[in-house]
């Protein structure tokens, strides 16, 4: 026999009656707080092996005029290489480490952002944390793109009103 | 008001300016560089002798005198500065920084004040700080962190 008390509907309240939406001053504050980083364009990004040298790390940041390197082993983002890595630890001793691997140079453990996180969460990390490369990962754990503040100003750009 | 308003009626002196490496244009890459490490700044700005920013020597300099394999020790700045960079007043608005920013990918603006003397640095750092001081109560409560959100939760 079962022993859960069923509420008549009739007489049950409604668990969303006293729901009060959030109130915003503005599009913008709505859309930092409740659009999803998947709104923002994240993507082109670029995407290195951390085995790959230093060398060719220089070289594809180089080539692309990129500021940041996204170092991906078996899909799985492991670090990020980027412009200030290169002022940091290698500029002044580049031809002793050219060909050592970028896995000991890059940054481990980037602050992350998840595709369903608000974009609010892609502004924190850039002005609270103060990182300028944002890698963005989807629920599986796998690099969807990356947001730096010009694609974060653009998004807001699209709510200004 | 509006954000976008805001953007167009407040001035650039407003922001968070950061103090600017000025250095000559001799200076060599190693002398800069060592510089930019010291203050943590990804840019060191050229100037004349009256203190005018001429040029900027930028990370993306850095990484264009690696790749030529050209000499830190011996190299003069200048031959790797940026050619293209902005200078802003600190009277102008801040939405000129902005679209400098968006528009046209600058990382950072030479500031000025109204007779074109260097008095600091901004851009894309100091407009992100500018943003969040407007929408603090979204933005400066949000997880930050690297490890994946269902450890951080609490219990996890």
């Amino acid at each position: 026999m079962s022993s859960y008390f069923r509420l008549d509907p009739a007489e049950s309240i409604d668990p969303l009656s006293n729901f009060e939406p959030a109130d915003y001053d503005s599009e913008l504050e709505r859309a930092l707080a409740e659009d999803p980083v998947a709104e923002i364009d994240a993507k082109p990004y670029l995407q290195i092996s951390p085995y790959a040298t230093v060398q060719e790390a220089v070289e594809m940041l180089h080539d692309s005029g990129a500021a940041s390197l996204l170092v991906i082993d078996s899909d799985r983002l492991v670090g990020i290489f980027t412009e200030r890595d290169v002022l940091e630890k290698v500029v002044e001793r580049y031809p002793r480490i050219c060909s050592r691997p970028v896995e000991e140079f890059m940054t481990t453990d980037p602050t992350i952002v998840y595709q369903s996180d608000p974009s609010a969460s892609a502004a924190a990390a850039i002005a609270v944390a103060g990182h300028r490369h944002v890698p963005v990962l989807d629920m599986d754990e796998r690099v969807q793109g990356i947001i730096s503040p010009r694609r974060m100003f653009a998004f807001m750009e699209k709510h200004f009103s | 008001m509006t954000f976008e308003e805001q953007l167009s009626s407040e001035q650039i002196r407003t922001l968070p300016l950061r103090d600017a490496i000025a250095i000559d244009e001799h200076t060599v890459a190693r002398a800069a560089i060592a510089l930019m490490r010291t203050h943590h700044l990804g840019c060191a700005v050229i100037v004349d002798q009256n203190c005018r920013p001429t040029g900027v020597f930028t990370e993306q300099s850095i990484i264009r005198l690696l790749v030529a394999g050209a000499s830190l020790d011996t190299t003069p700045i200048s031959s790797y500065a940026e050619p293209d960079f902005s200078v802003v007043r600190a009277s102008d608005p801040i939405m000129t920084a902005w679209k400098a920013v968006v528009d046209s990918g600058r990382r950072f603006m030479c500031v000025t004040d109204d007779e074109g003397y260097l008095i600091g640095l901004t851009g894309q750092r100091g407009l992100a700080d500018y943003v969040c001081d407007c929408y603090a109560k979204q933005i400066t409560v949000q997880r930050l962190g690297s490890a994946p959100w269902m450890l951080q939760r609490e219990g996890a």
